[in-house]
């Protein structure tokens, strides 16, 4: 019973507490009690309340900002310094304080009651140091590797200013050739505009410009088809491989029979059976579709998908004109345009007022009709030199677009870095093997899932960027701790699937682990040394301090 | 085109994402439910309607202890068939009337309630029979004022309370035990016979063809034979159907018979204009995306019904474990009219005679056991998803969780983690380190559950799968040989009998974590922080009839799947939960979430309401199940729903729902997006936070009022009519409840937008608002108050009266925070007192049972112009209610648990509502205590508004032992 009374009052368990433990070094200096009667006084931190000196650390909190209890965890939500002798102090929250589970952070134990925890900061200490001088070798290791992609990326740099120069002055002389052929295109459409007009009300013409929509139209109709087509397949493919029979739906089974028959696919059940058994027999429908025979002339599928463009491309005013002078025999003019021919360029604005003038003179004798049917042959010429000299400025032109997006993401923190350190790594293909599939991610291009016992692969998603996120800084080494790839192949009843890569500094470049987080939503993770940043570098940026 | 054509197909997925209901059927689709509505037709259209069942006089015998009497029961349709009566007492005055086929061609189901009742009940001593020339009667109860009649001609028993009718059973004349026959004799009878029918006289029955068709129906329905969609039922045993009517002719209001996603006060289901068009029906089923508002069936059945008035409650329990369609009608606001209609069994029904709920509780809970004692930490919160895909997923939601200082106990691991399905067999690939990943979990006091489906997977290199061939343990096909084959996660599947006691042993052999001696199969690749989850255990069977198993399939003993298919979850759980607590070398408290539950699963674990939707609806009407739910074992409904994504809004008021349910899980379909609380955003983040801190915070008065629920039958989550049984306004009330006995109010939120809530308070109450301590009182009328309820306020009330004890101090979970210090919120009510409770024990072992205890009564009262504060202990005068299981003989307040605490100390007591400021604050025997006083309105005026606060700083006081405080005015 004389033990019992004694339970009476718990044993004050904190009276002794130092009034500073727990606070950390930087506020040290703000608990120092002020005089006062009866009892000294002490002002919490935020200093809406002045306590006596006795209730800091007296495991009741009395501050509202929760200063008053540094060291007991009386107070949530406020922090308790570990002094970690031998190894390095830290910050843990009130919520551990006193909870009986020695903290790793807390290596001295101080944060629970005398006898709860070791004191195992020396060894704690040892192996923080050993992993860190580690993880510096690692890092120096890596950092090597690293500056020899930026020397690759200086070396791209000069490559590419280099093309960029050539590509420019190729520029030049191609705009000037372009507005050369420009120049007399111009002049020979001018002259034949308006005869051309009346030639194009010719009700044949007239009709082939209607079977041109028609036959455009039909194209563009039939190419949706084969979109949805291909889009419903690829619905009724992933259904295929991937429902599930938590849905426990009849409906779900009909559908993937009826689509194995349709599209002569063996059964998925039997195909993972057989998967299981052995791996060979590539499955092939058993029976073909009956293919209907074509009429005499029609166009097979490969015509219309190849062929079909460029007949729909065709020059008809060209045509028109060709068509002219297969059904008339005109060939009064060409003289007077091969004339071009021989004529030195800085004579033509003569040769043509000249031309013109003979031509009205003609035609007001009635010797040449209006029109000039013939000179279609001239002003097709015209326009096709012109129409090729400016597709190969175009073509050069984007050439040069390209080699200036190369140049500006080369050191670009959004692309290849400040110092191009991961243009090394444009294109370079890491893989990791999971058993059922292999996932490839082709840095800053395209991340797939490729299944090893058949089956299609599915684009994961490509290059959207880095970790570009609030609070993030761009060019940061967190901001360069994930790519994202976003838009691939979209998930039955899901989202487009994407891949996060979260990348760390190693001295290969290696992918490590694949996880589908949330359905179609991947995790990778990497190593590459391009994240490898000299070790005296990531001390600037707040690592390893000791 | 090609972006409307997504849309199109986004827009259609939604409409899919709903419960096929024509997977599952209707009345009308289930052959006996169909005879069994049309017998209640017919008897409806007959105004001198007479049941043909009647008791034979002559064969009446008393039993040699007085308290059970059996007589033959004849039927006047059939008079060649026998039927036997037994109608017994027990020592609480529960009546349990059976009945049987007596020498019939087979045997009906008689083992439902063997399975159901935790024990023999105790016959009472004190009854007498009285025989008369009509019936048989006895009275009893402590004033005499309780009588059971039973009528010979034709057979009712009727229970009176003062002389009231309170439970009448057959009153309709609707009571039939389809008796077995053979097909051959199924032919219409060419018999007419006037006489049997003389009664009625009219041409009507001149015209019936046989003996029984005005009351069996002139037509055979399905009694041979049935298809359901693609499945056929062969019935080899032909029509067997079970229907009686009970009344309860003085009571409106009728609650129970879980499981259906509806109110908690029953609706109808016949008669004029019902509510619903189909009965309630109890047939456990994998319903996934069941309807919001709905008698069809869910995942767990329990045939028990309370019936309740100003006057009285009532109850019974209908020991079947066959399908039952429950109708409910009302011929006036103050009697309802039920009908059961059972597809197999024998008529087994004990009437609950209360008279309130709280006797009601504890006449059922003798009859099918307690809710067990759960681990502490099973009441904190649990983080689940279909699925964590690793060792290493599961390692960084932990270091998520730590990083934000969100508290969290239990990380549960869906069918993912194991290889093809074959559970307790882990996918090595991802979860390369069970045994490691558990340790980690466990380094912060956290623990693991994984699940452990009925379903194995049929290939001999599954151990558990060949075992169970080995021992011959798999259900069969109705040819009652061949192993029974379905289909579900694991693809082709068998399905372990339980009813079969070889399958008992072997079951719990699985869970032991160490190597077994003879080669066989144990699960060394666990520990015992590892908890299980038992899933689909309806069974749920995707190609099964209604998702689940043939109801011709044959269990242990020759009984058909049908018999006992409610009944058949209940034994897997039952078996896991035995299984997890003997598989260590001290017995520790198992935690079993099962889906499937029949009437005394509340003994085994938890249950949940199964694969809700996220949605409004689904949480509103969430909080209902768990309230009917809660009627019968501790229930919860899974925070944020399966299916589904729900927005921050809905996902902030649905962690208010879970956080104020028994059990707290939020799950997620494996099609959804994460949204473990550490993802959101703020402000969401930063308030789910402060949930999950509130539910921590409040773990033991959860933890109280799971000793009362375990020890007395009173639900955690308490509906209005059982906390406040004479008040009619609360009678309908499903939509706010308490919690224990702690005289918490809650009203979860379940509108969108919603910035206030309306709150019924009870007759002549004061309450505090818990978080503003504004102080309502409500008239003897009741009172609606309508109170702000942002998206970061829960409408939380102390009643007047009531001491809250609280552990104010976040930690990362709830086992660490077993040493933390106690604050005591005092509410007075009107007359300056108050009184709360507060249970505490080691958290995990059975140590409990043997007084390793601490209960106290903390109490205020008037002290003078003061008031005075105590503490005392309860165990004491209450040696054999204080746990559940046993009674114990002693107990010593000095006990190894209670000195392990005695540092555990009552940190603060706030004080409401207190007349003036006081002059003195003073541990009796102690010193003069720092306290500071806000002035307010005093809980003892008439006054509404802030009340007053008296904050009384660290007393320092045990929470183990015995204090006082006196506050002096």
């Amino acid at each position: 019973m004389m033990l019992w009374l004694l339970l009476f009052f718990p044993a004050p368990i904190f009276s002794a507490l130092d009034k500073t433990h727990g606070v950390q070094p930087a506020h040290l200096s703000k608990y120092i009690p002020a005089p006062g009667t009866p009892h000294p006084s002490w002002a919490c931190l935020d200093g809406s309340k002045t306590i006596p000196w006795h209730a800091v650390n007296d495991d009741y909190c009395d501050c509202p900002d929760g200063s008053d209890e540094p060291g007991t965890g009386a107070c949530p939500d406020t922090q308790f310094y570990c002094r970690n002798e031998g190894h390095i102090g830290a910050l843990i929250p009130s919520s551990r304080v006193r909870d009986g589970l020695c903290e790793k952070e807390c290596c001295d134990g101080s944060d629970e009651l005398p006898g709860v925890c070791k004191n195992n900061c020396k060894t704690i200490g040892e192996e923080y140091r050993a992993k860190l001088a580690a993880e510096r070798k690692l890092q120096k290791t890596g950092s090597k590797i690293r500056s020899t992609y930026i020397a690759f990326a200086q070396k791209e740099k000069k490559k590419l200013e280099g093309e960029l120069q050539n590509l420019e002055r190729e520029v030049i002389q191609r705009k000037a050739e372009v507005a050369r052929l420009k120049d007399l295109a111009d002049r020979a459409e001018s002259l034949t505009e308006a005869s051309m007009e009346q030639k194009r009300k010719s009700p044949l013409f007239q009709s082939l410009l209607t079977h041109h929509r028609a036959l455009k139209s039909l194209q563009k109709v039939h190419r949706e088809h084969l979109q949805r087509e291909k889009a419903l397949g690829d619905i009724l493919d992933n259904l295929r491989s991937g429902y599930n029979p938590n849905y426990q739906d009849m409906a779900v089974l009909e559908a993937v029979r009826g689509w194995e028959h349709f599209a002569g696919l063996p059964h998925i059940n039997d195909v993972k059976k057989d998967d299981e058994e052995s791996q060979e027999d590539d499955s092939s429908p058993d029976e073909e579709l009956p293919v209907e025979e074509l009429e005499e002339g029609m166009w097979t599928e490969t015509q219309l998908e190849h062929q079909l463009d460029s007949l729909l491309g065709s020059d008809y005013d060209s045509l028109l004109l060709e068509h002219d002078k297969h059904t008339e025999t005109t060939t009064v003019d060409s003289i007077l345009f091969d004339v071009f021919s021989y004529i030195p360029d800085f004579l033509v604005p003569q040769w043509e007022a000249a031309r013109d003038a003979i031509f009205s003179f003609l035609s007001d004798l009635g010797l040449l009709k209006t029109g000039s049917t013939g000179k279609g042959d001239e002003t097709g010429r015209a326009r096709k030199a012109l129409n090729d000299a400016e597709h190969s400025l175009k073509l050069t032109e984007d050439e040069v677009g390209k080699a200036r997006t190369d140049l500006d993401r080369l050191f670009s923190p959004e692309w290849f870095g400040r110092e191009g350190e991961w243009k090394k790594l444009e294109g370079l293909c890491l893989t990791k093997d999971t058993g059922d599939y292999t996932y490839e991610v082709c840095l800053f291009d395209e991340a797939k899932q490729k299944p090893n016992h058949g089956g299609s692969t599915f684009s994961l998603g490509r290059f959207a960027g880095w970790n570009d996120v609030a609070g993030v800084e761009k060019g940061s080494p967190v901001y360069y701790s994930k790519q994202q790839y976003t838009q691939g192949t979209k998930c039955w009843n899901g989202p487009a699937r994407s891949v996060q890569l979260v990348l760390a500094c190693g001295t290969e470049n290696a992918l490590l682990s694949v996880a589908e987080l949330e359905k179609c939503e991947y995790q990778f993770t990497g190593t590459t040394p391009a994240l490898c940043l000299p070790p005296d570098a990531g001390a600037r940026t707040g690592h390893g301090e000791l | 085109m090609r972006a409307l054509s997504s849309l199109l197909l986004l827009v259609a997925i939604p409409a899919a994402l709903a419960v096929k209901s024509h997977d599952f059927k209707t009345c009308s689709q289930a052959g006996f439910c169909r005879r069994g509505r049309a017998l209640s037709a017919r008897a409806a259209a007959h105004p001198q309607w007479t049941s043909p069942y009647s008791v034979d006089a002559d064969s009446l015998s008393i039993s040699s202890d007085q308290a059970t009497f059996t007589a033959g029961v004849k039927s006047a349709i059939y008079p060649d068939i026998k039927f036997g009566l037994e109608v017994r007492v027990h020592d609480d005055g529960v009546v349990r009337v059976k009945m049987d086929e007596v020498g019939g061609l087979r045997k009906r189901y008689d083992e439902a309630a063997s399975w159901a009742l935790i024990a023999e009940p105790k016959i009472s001593k004190d009854i007498q029979w009285t025989v008369g020339t009509k019936d048989i009667r006895a009275v009893y109860g402590d004033k005499k004022d309780v009588e059971v009649v039973v009528s010979f001609e034709p057979l009712t028993v009727t229970l009176y309370r003062n002389g009231k009718e309170q439970v009448v059973l057959n009153g309709r004349g609707l009571l039939h035990l389809e008796h077995f026959r053979k097909k051959e004799d199924a032919k219409p009878e060419e018999v007419t016979s006037e006489e049997a029918l003389e009664s009625e006289g009219t041409q009507q029955v001149l015209k019936t063809p046989n003996l029984h068709a005005w009351f069996e129906g002139e037509e055979e329905d399905a009694l041979w034979e049935e298809t359901f969609s693609s499945w056929t039922d062969t019935k080899p045993k032909g029509p067997e159907s079970l229907s009686i009517d009970i009344t309860f002719p003085n009571h409106g209001h009728v609650y129970g018979i879980p499981q259906h996603a509806s109110s908690l006060d029953l609706r109808t289901t016949t008669g004029e204009s019902p509510y619903y068009t189909d009965p309630y029906r109890l047939y456990n089923a994998d319903t996934f995306e069941y309807l919001a508002d709905s008698t069809m069936s869910l995942y767990g059945s329990i045939p028990v019904m309370h019936a309740h008035s100003a006057d009285s409650t009532v109850a019974v329990f209908n020991a079947v474990g066959s399908e039952t369609w429950i109708d409910i009608a009302h011929s006036s606001v103050s009697s309802t009219e039920t009908h059961w209609i059972s597809e197999s069994g024998i008529l087994d029904v004990f009437i609950m005679p209360g008279p309130t709920p709280k006797d009601i509780f504890a006449q059922y809970t003798r009859l099918t056991g307690t809710q067990a004692l759960p681990a502490d930490w099973s009441l904190g919160y649990h983080q689940c998803r279909w699925n964590y895909v690793s060792s290493e997923d599961i390692r960084a939601v932990q270091k998520k969780f730590d990083e934000e200082d969100i508290p969290v106990d239990v990380f549960w691991l869906d069918i993912e983690y194991a290889e093809e399905h074959k559970y307790f067999i882990w996918d090595k690939k991802n979860f390369p380190d069970p045994v490691d990943m558990t340790n980690d979990v466990a380094a912060s006091s956290r623990k693991m559950v994984v699940i452990i489906d009925p379903h194995f997977k049929r290939t001999s290199s599954y151990p558990v799968y060949q075992e169970a061939v080995d021992r011959g343990l798999i259900v069969k096909q109705k040819d009652g040989q061949t192993d029974y084959e379905g289909w579900c996660w694991s693809g082709s599947s068998a399905w372990v009998d339980f009813f079969n006691p070889a399958a008992w042993d072997w079951w719990k052999t699985l869970f032991k974590t160490y190597k077994l001696g003879d080669d066989k199969f144990s699960w060394t690749e666990s520990t015992e922080d590892v908890f299980i989850w038992n899933d689909m255990n309806e069974p749920s069977i995707f190609n099964g009839p209604e998702i689940s198993m043939p109801r011709d399939n044959i269990h242990y003993g020759g009984w058909e799947h049908r018999d006992l298919h409610n009944i058949n979850g209940m034994l897997f759980s039952n078996l896991t939960s035995q299984a997890i607590t003997v598989r260590g070398e001290v017995p520790k408290r198992p935690f079993v979430l099962t889906r499937a539950f029949y009437a005394g699963s509340q003994r085994f674990g938890a249950m949940w309401t199964g694969d809700n939707l996220g949605t409004w609806e689904h949480m509103a009407v969430g909080i209902k199940m768990v309230l009917a739910n809660s009627i019968a074992g501790f229930a919860f409904t899974d925070v944020g729903g399966f299916f589904g994504n729900p927005d921050p809004e809905m996902l902030v008021r649905w962690y208010h729902v879970g956080a104020f349910s028994p059990f707290f899980r939020a799950h997620a379909h494996i099609d959804t997006k994460r949204r473990e609380p550490y993802l959101l955003d703020e402000p969401y983040k930063g308030m789910v936070k402060d949930i999950l801190r509130r539910r921590y915070s409040m773990l033991p008065i959860w933890y109280t009022a799971f000793r009362e629920a375990s020890t007395t039958g009173l639900p955690v989550a308490r509906p209005h009519y059982v906390a406040f049984p004479k008040d009619e306004a609360g009678f309908s009330l499903d939509d706010q409840y308490f919690i224990g006995s702690s005289g918490l109010l809650v009203k979860p939120v379940t509108e969108k937008g919603a910035k206030e809530a309306t709150v019924y308070l009870p007759p002549n109450e004061l309450f505090y608002d818990y978080d503003s301590y504004n102080l309502y009182r409500s008239p003897a009328t009741g009172k609606k108050i309508t109170v702000a309820a942002e998206l970061d306020q829960l409408p939380l009330f102390i009643l007047g009266g009531s001491i809250l004890p609280t552990r104010e101090r976040p930690r990362r979970s709830s086992s660490v925070m077993r040493h933390d210090p106690i604050t005591l919120q005092v509410a007075l009510d009107a007359s300056s007192s108050a009184r709360g409770e507060l249970y505490l024990d080691d958290g995990v072992t059975f140590n409990h049972q043997q007084g390793q205890i601490v209960w106290r009564e903390f109490s205020a009262e008037k002290s003078g112009k003061g008031i005075k504060i105590s503490s005392r202990d309860l165990t004491t005068q209450h040696l054999a209610s204080a746990v559940d299981s046993v009674a114990l003989t002693t107990y010593d307040p000095a006990n190894a648990f209670a000195q392990s605490i005695s540092s555990v100390r009552v940190e603060k007591i706030a004080v409401l509502g207190l007349g003036a400021k006081p002059s003195s604050v003073k541990v009796v025997g102690g010193k003069e205590l720092e306290w500071e006083y806000s002035s307010g309105v005093s809980a003892s005026g008439k006054k509404e508004g802030s009340s007053s606060l008296l904050v009384i700083k660290d007393p320092a006081v045990s929470v183990a032992s015995d204090w006082e405080i006196v506050v002096q005015a």
